[in-house]
């Protein structure tokens, strides 16, 4: 829509598109003309509203049929219906006017307050809020009503009394939405991030909290505002609204007109309810369209997620665009290549998607081939295109997709069969039957509602003729097959009672069902924890071995490829840049991409981090920790962390590794005082932090600082840069502007980021940078301590090297102790001075780096070594092959 | 213990709190404004009169005593005496209770018929047609009060003769008065006193404020319904059903649907409250005598000892219906289940 000179259309309107456009218009047009009325009242009404006769003195007369002199009629009170509307439109506005401020005022302070401290408070608003909230509204407002007025018939401030009624009723509501906002506001990182540093609760409210909040208001005043000219007209229809010689009001008249209804008079009661209707149609249409179009959960996805190109392009020198693509043919020792013919080919295959902006490439002509019995491993990072191709090929993607190009499918004793393009019935019979799918993430792959065995009987049944007992025969079979403890009875059970192992396991159960020819699996084991991951790579195996089924595997670690890709095709942004069978690609990575992609994953065991540190003063030390979570009521608690025992000395790295509910991340909670220990003490530098006040543990805090995993999350989407960097020192030194600025430019410069960075917004940045300026922030007060929680597990391998190699420069040169938590041990083993294994909350070992992840002493650590693939074919063939038994029963 | 009892036991020890703060929040309001009997007769009756009756109805004590005395009357289901036509409130819970359940019932099948199949047809058309045909509808339907719905169907179908006041006509009501079996429930009184003709004119008389009511909810549901079921619609579990091959509609049907219920359900308990608001409008426009009538009757008489009791035991009613809703939600999701 053009942009109407003069008038400055809401960023919103520009947000929308199409029909939504259109509602919030009509929307707002219709506000606008109720508040230009309301303003206008005494100059557009013809007659004051209680007016029964004209300036002559004249009787209008009672219930008299619209006509010149009154469009609308008369009313049974003999006043003109066309006055009474009139004015009744300023009453509404009023009302509603003075209603929402008054129970925003109310109920916004009281849903942050209450959400942010939670405890005893928290519990007795939420009881009360809800008691009122489930309560009928009118009811509410009537019983106010009464008391305002005494139950007397006074005119005492008519509009107020209503008013506040309808704010008793409102209150809980904005309580409410205000509540759930702060509590999801208050799980984000960059909250905790926050609290970290110290930042006092005022300011966290303020800055953080309400900031975030404060955009959910405007959806919620609206759907407020309309549900309070409800309320005022049910009010006045049952005689509790405004005293009716002191303003018009909609719902009276309705009452009034109600018995003319049986005898025909129409005009009395039509036109107060079309004014009702239509002011609360255009406050409702704005404020759904608002939701509709703020509602992340229904927005239009478009876009590739986040790739750090311009990273890509530093790790790589070149643009991997530009260089040609290398396609390595099979060597023809075991058989002539073109004999056998491929059971799945793909040919310039192209994925787009309209967005609200430009279309976006997904993926740009890329083919390969699929030979029976094969496993063949796509691999690429973020935003490379790689599960998009694969959900075209069974057409899975949303309407927004165009897919171009072939995808032709040849099973035994079939035609070749055409898939892209083909009409949705008649690839359903192919979905699940010739080809199926494993997904990333087992908990959200299965209908929580229903129970596994219900699942498996379904897509049974949907491909072959069986009867239903049958069909749940063969699932309990299956379920033995893919190795889930107790078919006959886990049948039975929903997912939610199943572990993520037990899950995928389940996934993968229906996937082979119907003994499909492809198997596409999409990043199957990156939800899982590394030896469950093993199981199901084996698991995987067995079957293509058993039943000689193709599978697609499509994953971003090197690792994984390595251990069972039978060959291997790399993409990178959308496009192949090289295909190739395992060993070569790994032995001699042909195109540029591949060359930097293999040098930037770390290699479990061929690592040369630093050795011990020097010894020196004892920075962290970590008593006797336990920590327990309450369960809920008639609940056993939970012992996140069971007597933990461990020391971290200045200039040395210790890497806290395990698999996940270790516990290790509230190990790195509790030290920062994020997390209050059941008992066992934690001190840091010599200062007592565990089991003091917040006000005690504040000037603490400045020696500590805190990376968090997830980028996206730590940095506060509504603040600068410059401004999260610099929130640490604004908050515990006495530095004057200009010096904090200073000292944020030196900072970034520090984690190579540059001082024109600090003017953008965390969303401008790539997940790597975010992750460098989280590091920067960190640094801020120069601590003592670092703790980084799994700083880069969220990010792409190549951009995970840069900002290791930045930490690791940092920790050199500043010499702080660093606890760093990850579940990545080629990492850890790539940058740690020494490693603690944690299982269930329980320390099982720790040393020298070396020592731990060379030599274990425990069973679990060998385990937890041996389930992690390395990324060289070769070697991994001979881990594989050493670890037997080791890895049996697991998940 | 069984995990859904215990569940259920905690959502049951967690209403009692509630209704207690409910019950407490009504007496106290109603005696801010004073005392009860000074507000329904002042000005008619001498302060010697007006002090005569107060101390007949306890109203002399101090607060605390009463309000104890109150509790203690709720636990035994004695929710006080109305002051203009000495009435127990109780009995007009029995008596008018049944006619508020008869036009809920109504009204939530005509919501549940209009709502939720057009809710699951406007999810399935999104930015489509019948969507934007029936997003706008519901809105309209949710903008419009109930009493006003029930004006213009009075307006237009009181030329054809169609009964729009009252729950049956005069005669009927007279009849099934005297019968043996008096359920209070007009329906099923008609139907045992085996008469066709005054079953349909029972049915008659509901089809108008069941249809106003009904609309207001359904309009309701239908937005619930159509939201949840788009949100569920892009669940990656959706996307793995239709990988499975399982059929377009068996995916809405047996996988979105079911899981989109959850919240709808909850939601639904809650509009509960707003049902019986709703009740209260829709009886006055339609002379229909349950519980709203006779509250709306009492306040128009000032009659706050009547209000009082009648606003607890509407509190009461809530709170036990939303724990029932909670026992459905419990039966509909596994998760809450175990």
């Amino acid at each position: 829509m053009a942009r109407l000179p003069g008038l400055p259309v809401p960023a919103v309107v520009r947000q929308s598109h199409g029909l939504q456009r259109f509602m919030l218009l009509l929307g707002f047009g219709l506000m606008a003309v109720f508040l230009v009325v309301a303003v206008l009242a005494p100059w557009i009404a013809p007659y004051d509203f209680d007016a029964v006769r004209d300036s002559d003195g004249v009787k209008f007369g009672t219930q008299q049929a619209p006509s010149a002199a009154h469009w609308l009629g008369t009313t049974v009170g003999g006043q003109d219906v066309l006055s009474r509307v009139v004015f009744g439109a300023r009453t509404a506005v009023e009302v509603i006017v003075l209603a929402v401020v008054l129970s925003s005022l109310v109920g916004v302070p009281l849903g942050l307050v209450s959400g942010y401290l939670g405890g005893w408070l928290d519990r007795v608003l939420v009881l009360v809020m809800d008691a009122l909230y489930s309560f009928p509204s009118l009811l509410l407002a009537i019983v106010v009503s009464i008391v305002l007025t005494g139950g007397q018939s006074s005119a005492f401030g008519g509009i107020f009394a209503a008013a506040v009624s309808i704010t008793v009723v409102f209150v809980p509501q904005y309580f409410r939405v205000v509540r759930n906002a702060t509590l999801a506001v208050k799980s984000e990182p960059y909250l905790d991030a926050a609290r970290v540093v110290g930042v006092r609760t005022p300011r966290i409210l303020r800055r953080h909290v309400f900031s975030n909040v404060s955009q959910s208001l405007p959806v919620i005043a609206t759907l407020n505002a309309s549900e309070a000219i409800l309320t005022l007209a049910g009010l006045g229809f049952l005689g509790f609204g405004i005293e009716p010689s002191a303003a018009a009001e909609w719902g009276y008249d309705l009452n009034k007109a109600l018995p003319d209804a049986a005898s025909g008079i129409w005009w009395t009661g039509t036109f107060p309810g079309i004014a009702i209707v239509l002011i609360v149609l255009g406050v409702t249409l704005v404020g759904e369209s608002l939701n509709d179009i703020w509602n992340p959960l229904l927005r239009t996805r478009g876009g590739t997620d986040g790739h750090d190109a311009e990273e890509v392009a530093d790790l790589v020198a070149v643009d991997p665009t530009e260089v040609a693509p290398v396609e390595a043919t099979a060597p023809a020792a075991t058989e002539p290549s073109g004999e056998r013919l491929a059971v799945l080919s793909l040919r310039d295959l192209s994925v787009s998607f309209r967005t609200d902006g430009a279309p976006v490439n997904a993926v740009r002509g890329i083919g390969f081939d699929v030979q029976p019995g094969e496993v063949v491993a796509v691999v690429g990072e973020s935003g490379s295109g790689k599960s998009v191709s694969s959900r075209a090929i069974l057409g899975l993607l949303p309407d927004t997709a165009t897919v171009d190009g072939s995808a032709v499918l040849r099973t035994p004793g079939d035609e070749p069969r055409e898939l892209i393009g083909r009409r949705s019935d008649a690839m359903r019979s192919i979905r699940g039957d010739e080809v199926s799918m494993v997904f990333q993430e087992p908990s959200t792959a299965l209908t929580p509602v229903r129970t596994i065995g219900w699942q498996l009987v379904e897509c049974l049944r949907a491909h072959r003729d069986v009867s239903v007992a049958e069909a749940k025969e063969r699932a309990v079979e299956l379920l033995e097959l893919v190795g889930l403890p107790d078919p006959a009875e886990r049948v039975g059970h929903y997912p939610h009672q199943l572990s993520g192992g037990q899950k995928q396991r389940v996934v993968i159960a229906m996937a082979i069902a119907c003994e499909p020819d492809v198997i596409i699996a999409d990043e199957p084991t990156t939800a899982l924890d590394v030896t469950v991951q093993a199981a199901i790579l084996e698991l995987l195996l067995s079957l293509r071995d058993r039943l000689g089924t193709a599978i697609v595997l499509i994953t971003h670690n090197m690792g994984v490829v390595a251990d069972v890709a039978d060959r291997v095709v790399v993409m990178y942004r959308g496009s192949i840049v090289e295909q190739a069978p395992v060993d070569q690609l790994f032995a001699a990575p042909a195109h540029p991409y591949t060359q930097a992609l293999l040098d930037a994953v770390p290699h479990l065991g061929r690592e040369t981090g630093p050795g011990d540190a020097p010894p020196s003063e004892v920075v962290l030390d970590v008593d006797r920790l336990v920590v327990d979570f309450a369960g809920g009521f008639g609940r056993p608690t939970f012992r996140a962390v069971d007597d933990v025992s461990l020391q971290v000395r200045k200039g040395e790295v210790l890497a806290l590794v395990g698999e996940s509910g270790s516990g290790k991340s509230t190990i790195g909670r509790a030290a920062v005082g994020l997390q209050q220990p059941t008992s066992g003490s934690i001190t840091v530098a010599g200062h007592q932090v565990s089991g003091i006040s917040d006000a005690r543990l504040r000037p603490l805090r400045r020696r500590f600082g805190f990376v968090f995993q997830d980028p996206a999350a730590s940095l506060n989407p509504r603040l600068s840069v410059g401004d999260c960097v610099a929130e640490p020192l604004r908050t515990q030194t006495d530095l004057a502007s200009a010096e904090v600025q200073a000292r944020v430019r030196r900072l970034l410069e520090d984690v190579q980021l540059t001082g024109e960075h600090a003017s953008r917004f965390p969303h401008e940045l790539s997940g790597g940078q975010r992750q460098r300026v989280s590091l920067a922030r960190a640094l801020a007060l120069d601590p003592d301590l670092l703790i980084a929680d799994e700083p880069t597990s969220a990010l792409d391998v190549s951009v995970q090297a840069r900002v290791l190699e930045v930490f690791r420069e940092l920790q050199e040169r500043l010499q702080f102790a660093c606890l760093f938590i990850s579940h990545d041990l080629a990492v850890v083993d790539s940058l740690a001075n020494r490693v603690a294994v944690l299982q269930h909350g329980r320390l099982v070992e720790v040393g020298p780096r070396e020592s731990v992840l060379g030599s274990p002493t425990q069973d679990y650590t060998r385990r937890l070594i041996a389930a992690v693939p390395v990324p060289d074919p070769v070697e991994q063939r001979r881990r594989r092959a050493e670890r037997g038994a080791l890895l049996t029963e697991e998940s | 213990m069984n995990p859904l009892a215990r569940y259920l036991l905690v959502r049951l020890a967690l209403i009692v709190p509630m209704m207690w703060f409910l019950v407490t929040l009504v007496f106290v309001l109603m005696r801010v404004i004073g005392d009860p009997i000074q507000a329904a007769q002042g000005g008619r009756l001498s302060p010697a009169q007006i002090a005569e009756r107060k101390a007949e109805a306890g109203l002399d004590r101090p607060l605390l005593t009463q309000y104890l005395e109150y509790l203690g009357g709720i636990l035994r289901g004695d929710f006080g005496t109305t002051l203009t036509d000495n009435r127990e409130v109780s009995d007009i819970l029995v008596q008018n209770g049944a006619a508020t359940l008869e036009l809920s019932v109504y009204a939530l099948i005509v919501a549940f018929a209009v709502g939720v199949p057009l809710g699951r047809l406007a999810a399935r058309h999104r930015d489509r047609f019948p969507d934007v045909v029936l997003r706008l509808g519901a809105i309209l339907v949710y903008a419009a009060p109930v009493f006003f719905v029930g004006l213009l169907l009075k307006l237009a179908f009181t030329p054809f003769g169609w009964p729009s006041s009252g729950r049956a006509d005069t005669s009927t009501e007279l009849a099934l008065s005297r019968g043996d079996h008096e359920t209070h429930i007009m329906l099923l009184d008609a139907i045992l006193w085996g008469s066709p003709d005054m079953v349909l004119d029972v049915l008659q008389h509901a089809v108008l404020p069941a249809v106003a009511l009904g609309l207001l909810t359904g309009g309701v549901f239908l937005r619930l319904v159509r939201v949840n079921l788009l949100q569920t619609l892009r669940a990656d579990f959706v996307t793995a059903a239709r990988a499975r091959g399982v059929s377009e509609r068996r995916v809405v049907r047996k996988h979105a649907f079911r899981t989109a219920l959850v919240p709808v359900v909850t939601v639904m308990g809650m509009q509960i409250a707003m049902l019986l608001a709703g009740a209260i409008l829709t009886e006055t426009t339609f002379e229909w005598k349950g519980i709203g009538y006779e509250l709306s009757e009492y306040l128009i008489a000032r009659d706050f000892l009547a209000v009082q009791g009648i606003v607890t035991l509407i509190a009461l009613i809530v709170g036990i219906t939303s724990f029932l809703i909670d026992v459905v939600v419990a039966i509909v999701d596994p998760r809450v289940r175990f």
